[in-house]
């Protein structure tokens, strides 16, 4: 289960919504508690696929690295990824499990016309081939 | 000694530490080190043909090793080595 605290949320639709008819994508830093994960921050990234960005995201390695020493520096952890699905709903798609991470949640917004609709959270597996979807819970600010 | 950051997710497999300090004059050997010592970690990062997995990337300090000597690339005593994953998709 992972949960969004309303601030984090709140940017992560604002990015999906700034960026759309494009793709956005960003980090998702928090906390691995008994009660499963909880995402208190938020990190908007480039996405930097080179192409046609209205239906594929890319994230700059690098970038991870930063957002993974920002979470070790604010005593946080890299929770997951998300990125934005425009015109088109919440689903895990076959580009994005064949360019997965088994190691994180992956949340999906689903922005239509240019504003937020719904949102849903996958776990890929190591081998690429299937992605289980994970409970998500989130308030808006 | 080298010190290896530990993706949150893969700590499970090193002891819930966050990084490690391991021997090695080279990345390979440095990655050799830290799954002899945490077994549980070489199926996260590597395939059953010993190869790194397609998402997994490996940085010495800010230099990704692909672009380097890949497996060769030098480690001195004190690096940062960082495991980092390649994240892209579209619908």
């Amino acid at each position: 289960m992972i949960t969004i605290d309303p601030e984090a949320f709140g940017l992560m639709v604002s990015h999906a919504e700034s960026t759309f008819p494009n793709e956005c994508c960003g980090v998702m830093l928090g906390k691995n508690t008994e009660d499963g994960k909880r995402v208190v921050a938020a990190m908007p990234v480039e996405n930097v696929y080179k192409g046609a960005q209205e239906d594929r995201y890319e994230i700059r390695p690098e970038d991870l690295l930063k957002a993974d020493r920002t979470a070790r520096a604010d005593g946080l952890e890299l929770i997951g990824i998300f990125h934005s699905h425009p015109d088109c709903d919440a689903y895990f798609s076959k580009t994005d499990l064949e360019n997965s991470c088994p190691w994180y949640s992956f949340v999906v917004l689903s922005i239509k016309k240019g504003k937020f609709d719904h949102a849903a959270s996958f776990l890929p597996n190591a081998d690429q081939t299937a992605a289980e979807k994970e409970e998500l819970t989130w308030q808006k600010s | 000694m080298a010190k290896v950051l530990i993706p949150t997710p893969l700590r499970q497999f090193a002891a819930q530490k966050d990084s490690v300090e391991v021997g090695g004059g080279t990345a390979g050997e440095v990655l050799n080190a830290l799954t002899a010592q945490f077994p549980d970690l070489k199926k996260n990062l590597f395939t059953d043909e010993g190869k790194l997995r397609s998402f997994v990337n490996v940085y010495v300090n800010d230099e990704d090793i692909r672009y380097l000597k890949k497996d060769a690339t030098p480690v001195a005593a004190g690096d940062t080595v960082s495991i980092v994953p390649s994240i892209a998709g579209g619908l």
